[in-house]
């Protein structure tokens, strides 16, 4: 990665220089999207190939990322980015499909559950068709495999499933090596995602034990119980893999830890379903500056510019009315309100002005 | 500049404060689409530019080649540049225009142009004292300054500023009236220097030396039509700046107006300001284009971070503004327009007593 950095700086440096930007092949992107969308370099793009109905609100969306993507480890995620009306917006999912698959075919798969009021979701499930080409971010997360294999408890709930899922179907083409059992957690039967696929793979794998349990069949629901841990052999001596909702999550931390498992055992990932863009006007929240790796709280009476100030930092400003987009900075997560016009922003990625953007709820700037 | 009671401005606040909101909420796809088809139109004319250069031993491809260099880097400042520097299509949330991070092709750098024009000029529009613009502190184009006998050769000095119009706009942070009086130090604008040598000299090494030697042979033919190209461009968008707040009917405030009695400008006020002191002129679709719809200067004004292309549409909305609260809507065609900016710097290289007994020379706000 260095070496190929250092081989890009003369690059970067004529890209300066020629285009006044560091990326100076991306000056070409807009002749060449008209072309080829593929061949496009500011990011990497991926062709959607097929999309396939898993349940009533979930689908595989099939993709062939350009042939530079670094490729993925099982269980880790992607920033993906789409043009909504416009505007680029960028979301993390969990790729669900084996390693193999990019190896020999050179495609992976995204498995994504339309989640109420979700801009993004909704999207991809109405409009997005194949042949149409996506951004994709290099991967990243560290919910991986335990190198050398271990025997292992999987933990899912709902669309959680999904790293798990490129997981066993990377361990099932190399052969299970230990044994593997996964509790997974749906509604009902028609809401567990790729279901018969783990069946299957249940069927011919013998030390794989799939275990799917219906959380609304009865009149009570039915979450996860210390007995449904009870009957795990060996569980101390697995490795516990956690992914879904938080109180899922929550409450198996609880169990496990009353059974004695280590906490270094313990593997979980948050896929943080979005708060929808549900504005209540609870202002204010706490205030990440992550450059400069402070913390505040606020109240909700003051813009973040003036938060910024009062914390000791000094970013970039102007006219302190709006005007003059002096102050404007990416926000990585959270939502903001804007003073002038009383909207909310979205929960990701964005741009806002400090001096007009008011949290709502804990908010990170990359300040 | 017309006097109105805190209850009138507030109702022109919330007049126009309604255009801009209806706009706001308008605000996606078809604006996408419109700067992304500008900067494709871009990068078909400056590769196509740079591509003929080198056959210009061809007198006809000289000339197209040059054309085709000077209308790209025309388009490139006025349409892109200044507007996305301006935030206007940061809601699009593509690192490419976004308001923060655009550099452009021309001597000033981005960061510069960001504290003196987007801060400065346009919140301080026209204030005799604040906004530096104003004559940018060679020109004398008001009473509000004495005049000075060196100010009789100022026409001289503005066909100079006009030819060499980048290298002025670069320097114009290093604030060369104040280094004179002595109020800061050389010292306090190192950094400035430092930045401002940085991209001039990139600038000038791309046009100026690498494109030339890279055709070795016709070097000579490259670096004429590239010069011809920056003047083209240093020409035009000066004239189109000058336009937009020297002519008859533009008016000048003084900090009292502004301030007065310790209070600080309202929102209204400001508008009124922006109104008062900017001027359109009319013209044809491409003339709007190559000035960056800066023939629609006042809506500019008003609402710099609306994207330009809506100017032309929200116009008649404007004047109606105008004319329902008696404020004058300075508009008219090009050479009207240009002929008083003219006359005005023609004008005030006079002595008052002298200018007073020519009545041809008699501008505006002559009192």
């Amino acid at each position: 990665m260095l070496a190929l950095q250092k081989h890009r700086a003369p690059l970067q440096w004529l890209g300066r220089q020629l285009f006044n930007r560091d990326d100076g092949v991306a000056f070409f992107d807009p002749l060449l999207e008209r072309i080829n969308p593929m061949w496009v370099q500011e990011y990497t793009p991926a062709r959607v190939q097929r999309i396939i109905r898993d349940t009533a609100d979930t689908r595989t969306f099939v993709l062939k990322p350009a042939r530079r993507w670094q490729g993925f480890a099982a269980g880790q995620h992607v920033n993906i980015c789409v043009e909504i009306d416009g505007v680029r917006h960028q979301r993390t999912f969990s790729l669900s499909s084996s390693t193999t698959l990019w190896h020999e075919q050179g495609l992976v798969t995204l498995t994504i559950k339309r989640l109420p009021g979700g801009r993004v979701t909704n999207w991809l499930h109405d409009q997005l068709k194949a042949g149409a080409v996506v951004g994709l971010s290099e991967a990243f997360g560290d919910f991986l495999l335990p190198e050398p294999i271990r025997p292992i408890l999987f933990i899912a709930g709902g669309s959680g499933i999904t790293p798990i899922l490129s997981q066993l179907k990377t361990m099932a083409v190399q052969g299970f090596r230990a044994p593997v059992t996964l509790l997974y957690f749906v509604r009902d039967h028609d809401h567990a995602i790729a279901g018969e696929h783990l069946e299957n793979l249940a069927a011919s794998h013998d030390l794989l034990s799939v275990k799917v349990i219906t959380t609304q069949g009865s009149s009570e629901p039915r979450y996860l119980t210390d007995a449904d841990l009870g009957a795990i052999t060996d569980l101390r001596s697995r490795d516990v893999y956690l992914c879904g909702p938080q109180g899922l999550m929550t409450l198996a931390g609880e169990l496990l830890d009353a059974r004695g498992v280590e906490r270094e055992k313990i593997h979980s990932t948050y896929f943080a379903a979005p708060q929808t863009d549900l504005c209540s006007q609870d202002l204010g929240g706490k205030v990440r500056f992550a450059r400069s790796n402070l913390d505040v709280d606020s109240t909700g009476d003051a813009p973040l510019l003036e938060i910024a100030e009062a914390a000791g930092l000094t970013p970039q400003h102007g006219c302190r009315m709006g005007i003059c987009h002096q102050c404007s900075c990416r926000k990585t997560s959270g939502t903001v309100v804007n003073r002038l016009t009383g909207q909310a922003s979205g929960p990701g990625e964005d741009t806002i002005q400090l001096c007009i953007s008011i949290p709502q709820g804990p908010v990170a700037l990359d300040i | 500049m017309k006097q109105m009671t805190e209850a009138q401005l507030s109702e022109l606040e919330q007049d126009l404060n309604a255009i801009r909101n209806d706009v706001l909420a308008d605000l996606g796809e078809r604006d996408a689409r419109y700067i992304r088809r500008i900067v494709r139109l871009h990068r078909t004319l400056e590769v196509g530019g740079r591509v003929m250069m080198p056959f210009g031993f061809i007198p006809p491809v000289f000339v197209a080649a040059t054309a085709a260099l000077g209308l790209s880097k025309i388009i490139e400042n006025m349409e892109i540049g200044h507007n996305v520097m301006h935030g206007q299509y940061d809601w699009m949330n593509d690192p490419s225009l976004h308001s923060q991070t655009y550099e452009w092709d021309t001597a000033c750098s981005s960061e510069s142009w960001r504290r003196t024009h987007n801060y400065e000029h346009h919140t301080y529009t026209n204030i005799i004292g604040k906004d530096r613009d104003y004559g940018y502190a060679v020109l004398r184009l008001s009473d509000d300054e004495a005049w000075r006998p060196r100010h009789s050769l100022q026409f001289i000095n503005y066909i100079l500023l006009s030819t060499f119009f980048q290298w002025g706009v670069g320097l114009h942070e290093l604030e060369i009236e104040r280094l004179h009086r002595r109020e800061i130090t050389l010292k306090s604008k190192l950094p400035f220097l430092k930045e401002f040598f940085r991209k001039g000299g990139r600038q000038a090494f791309k046009d100026y030396v690498f494109f030339p030697l890279l055709t070795l042979p016709v070097a000579p033919i490259v670096l004429a039509g590239n010069i011809g190209a920056n003047l083209i461009r240093n020409l035009w968008s000066s004239t189109v700046i000058f336009c937009g707040h020297f002519t008859q009917d533009a008016e000048t405030f003084t900090e009292e107006e502004c301030w007065g009695n310790g209070k600080s400008e309202s929102k209204g006020h400001w508008y009124l300001r922006q109104l008062s002191g900017s001027s359109n002129f009319t013209g044809s679709r491409w003339v709007h284009l190559l000035s960056g719809h800066l023939s629609f200067q006042v809506e500019h004004h008003v609402f710099p971070d609306l994207p330009a292309h809506r100017y032309p549409e929200i116009s008649e909305r404007v004047k109606a503004v105008c004319d329902k609260h008696g404020i004058h809507y300075n508009t008219g065609n090009f050479a009207r327009q240009y002929g008083t900016v003219l006359k005005r710097i023609a004008a005030f290289s006079l002595p008052d007593r002298l200018r007073a007994r020519l009545p041809a020379l008699n501008v505006g706000q002559a009192t």
